[in-house]
């Protein structure tokens, strides 16, 4: 394109390569062909299997889900489960509350074992370090089954010794103590609560804006708090007013029952046109230059066309199988259904209740009741396990990330005049949860996974149910398929969540 | 800057006889371990003077200013800052700090805060200004170390003068007596060293009191009026820049001339 170029030079730009050398060509045929190739290995490997374990006359079909299975569970939201796929279910219901639970209690207490390692307080920083060395050098595994036998050395419970209907009891049954939970007229309450964190966003933005404009100490967090907090109380006397509202979802649910399937249908392939579209229209856009001109390579193109694929595939998919979009309708309508009904309670009804742990002995041996709130020893070892283990590690991860805030920071921060509290809320913490997050997100994932050993100390969790279930229909390889997949699905959650804080919290460089 | 009075005026043909002490420093030592950082310093600094510290890296200079906003802590002697002493009262140590502007040799901006928010970011929380204000200033400062088009950038995205003119900025918002500058040109490529000085010219003529540790001789011969070389922990010389750049007393200031120049 120069004005005089040699006359070999411009030979070479001209002449078009041979498609061997061509590395448009090469791109395209290596794409293509390592799609191939994956596919093929893929289906390979599937048949391969099948054909084994036909030939040892091993079926590895999912029926279990839907036959009735003969198993009792310790704990989870039923211990007398109907089907295989039930218990699962139960399972993983077990899995996910320990996760969840685990998770919240080894945050809280990483942070403080963390600040704790920087302390400066000899003592307080001492026992930090031994909390870290001490447990996250002994296996989980050991330290689960530690903790259980301390619990089942506690003393027996029966109905003459302890305090029944106290406030805590402790046995070698587990943990007792007082319960609150959500009774009749929770969803009339809720819906005051709501109203109330619209007023109280409203009163943010206004303290807010005062003391953006006349540097008064206004705390707005403290004030949008409390407007909740008063509709909370308000609530509890008021909430019957709002029983009426049950009658809109009643309205949504009979919307959803006279709809036909071609609505979902039509959303559905709308949705996936619209989403690859504008992910087609975005990556054109973003790949054009300054002056407008498309520079895209033959990469680029591969993953144009795919999407594309994939959104025509997923229309077929939609289309074809009508039983996903009557699903949706019958959901729907069933959710709305049920919603309805959460309003069509006496006018009196609290929207909550507590009641204090009572010990009952309905066969040969005495246990706690189900008023209380009853952590078992099972689940006692596995919390206790997971959290403290956890909670090293997110401890060092929580005073890495405060050490790796640069001195000058912390200087420039003085140098202004700026009060500790002050330093630490706008300059230390915002630069140090950017590197906490990312290990801890990890940690988050680990602490997941471990709970699989709750099948050391009997925990219902999913690969102990999984166990039980595939010892009793040998079904061996779907039920470890269905455990990877489950494991698999919580861990994406768990990181797409942490990803997108981790995005949000990045600082802008050139 | 044809000024003849005093007020717009800097170098040594001024007369600050009749000025305030700013800062107060008797006697000031200072150890690291077995290390003497700061051996007996004594000097008084003049409201509106400007004293440049020069002297050899490790004699004590950044130390020296440090311990005037108790970014370090002397340990014997006695340091006043407009009259207040610097003990180990917090309340003492506060006020201290929001009178005394600093500027760092490496900027330390804060990165995850845009450059208006590092800007309004003490005004709001330690002077208790209300936002608006504390914008319509920081969009002036910026106006007047020559960048009000970065406002809305992140730290990051600037050149390395840019940089120290926002932290600048930042220091002057908190509407400081006295600033103390530590090297701040000593981390920027020789093109930028020129615009944060300039910057610091027209501070100097606005009658600011300042104290500057830089290896900068041409500052040094244009804005100041003291110069106090420094070496191994001691005030060595301390003198105006006519004689102290052509005529030194003293055979240490002499060696670290010859040196620079």
């Amino acid at each position: 394109m120069s004005d005089t170029p040699t006359s070999t030079s411009e030979k070479v730009l001209s002449a078009r390569p041979p498609l061997w050398r061509d590395i448009v060509i090469i791109k395209w045929v290596t794409q293509v062909f390592l799609l191939v190739v994956v596919l093929t290995a893929l289906w390979f490997l599937t048949s391969q299997a099948g054909d084994n374990l036909k030939a040892r006359s091993i079926s590895a079909d999912f029926n279990f889900i839907e036959r009735p299975v003969d198993i009792q569970l310790s704990e989870g939201i039923d211990t007398h489960p109907d089907s295989g796929g039930r218990a699962l279910w139960v399972g993983m219901v077990n899995t996910i509350r320990i996760s969840l639970i685990g998770i919240i209690f080894a945050t809280i207490l990483g942070v403080i074992v963390g600040l704790a390692r920087l302390s400066n307080n000899w003592l307080v920083r001492r026992l930090a370090t031994i909390w870290v060395e001490t447990l996250r050098n002994i296996p989980l595994l050991v330290q689960i089954i530690f903790f259980f036998s301390i619990l089942t050395v506690l003393p027996r419970v029966s109905l003459e010794t302890g305090p029944i209907n106290g406030w805590f009891h402790i046995s070698n049954k587990g943990i007792s103590m007082p319960r609150v939970f959500l009774a009749d007229g929770f969803y009339q309450w809720l819906v005051v609560v709501l109203i109330g964190a619209a007023v109280s966003y409203f009163v943010y933005k206004k303290r807010k804006r005062i003391h953006d404009e006349t540097g008064a100490d206004t705390s707005p967090v403290l004030w949008a708090l409390g407007v909740v907090a008063l509709f909370g109380i308000l609530g509890i006397f008021i909430h019957p007013i709002f029983s009426w509202v049950g009658s809109i979802f009643g309205a949504l649910a009979s919307l959803f029952d006279s709809l036909p399937i071609l609505a979902p249908q039509l959303l559905l392939c709308a949705l996936s046109v619209g989403l690859a579209s504008t992910w087609i229209i975005r990556f054109i856009r973003k790949n054009r230059s300054a002056r407008g001109h498309l520079s895209l390579v033959d990469d680029d193109w591969f993953r144009i066309i795919f999407t594309a694929a994939v959104s025509v595939a997923f229309i077929v998919l939609f289309v074809r199988w009508t039983g996903f979009s009557s699903w949706i309708l019958n959901s729907g309508r069933d959710l709305f259904e049920v919603i309805e009904s959460k309003f069509n309670v006496d006018g009196a009804a609290r929207p909550f209740d507590a009641m204090r742990p009572d010990i009952v002995q309905p066969g040969k041996f005495p246990n706690y009741g189900s008023s209380g709130l009853t952590m078992s020893i099972s689940f006692a070892a596995v919390f206790f396990g997971v959290v403290f283990y956890t909670s090293a590690f997110i401890g060092e991860n929580v005073r890495g990330g405060i050490l790796a805030v640069p001195k000058g920071q912390i200087e420039a921060a003085n140098a202004v005049g700026l009060k500790r509290s002050h330093a630490l809320r706008h300059i230390i913490l915002p630069q140090a949860f950017r590197v906490i997050l990312p290990p801890t997100g990890n940690q988050y994932l680990n602490l997941t996974k471990n709970t699989s050993l709750a099948i050391a100390v009997g925990y219902s969790d999913i690969v102990q149910v999984g166990t039980t279930v595939f010892n009793q229909t040998g079904k061996t390889l779907p039920v470890v398929g269905i455990w990877m997949l489950f494991y698999l699905s919580c861990s994406l959650t768990i990181s797409v969540i942490v990803n997108w804080f981790n995005v949000r919290m990045q600082l802008v460089e050139r | 800057m044809n000024e003849t009075n005093n007020e717009t005026s800097t170098g040594s043909n001024r007369d600050l006889s009749n000025a305030a002490d700013m800062i107060v420093c008797e006697n000031v030592s200072k150890w690291y371990g077995d290390f003497q950082a700061l051996d007996e310093v004594s000097a008084t600094i003049k409201e509106q003077e400007v004293v440049v510290v020069l002297g050899p890296s490790g004699s004590g200079k950044s130390t020296w200013i440090r311990c005037i906003n108790r970014l370090e802590q002397h340990q014997e002697g006695r340091i006043e800052v407009d009259g207040i002493e610097l003990t180990n009262d917090l309340r003492n140590i506060e006020k201290v700090r929001s009178e005394v502007g600093m500027v760092f040799q490496q900027f330390n901006l804060f990165p995850h805060l845009k450059v208006i928010d590092n800007v309004t970011l003490a005004p709001i929380w330690v002077r208790k200004k209300p936002k608006v204000e504390a914008q319509e200033q920081a969009i002036a400062l910026l106006e007047r170390v020559g960048i009000p088009e970065q406002a809305d950038k992140y730290p990051g995205q600037l050149s390395g003068g840019q940089q120290q003119r926002v932290a600048i900025a930042r220091a002057l918002a908190m509407e400081p007596r006295i600033m103390l500058f530590d090297e701040p040109t000593s981390a920027l490529d020789p093109e930028m060293i020129k615009e944060v000085l300039d910057v610091m010219k027209e501070l100097a003529l606005s009658g600011m009191t300042m104290m500057v540790v830089t290896h900068e001789v041409g500052f040094a011969k244009e804005v100041a009026d003291r110069i106090i070389f420094m070496d191994e922990g001691q005030i060595v010389e301390i003198g105006t820049p006519e004689t102290f750049f052509t005529d030194p007393v003293e055979e240490r200031s002499k060696l670290f001339l010859s040196q620079i120049l």
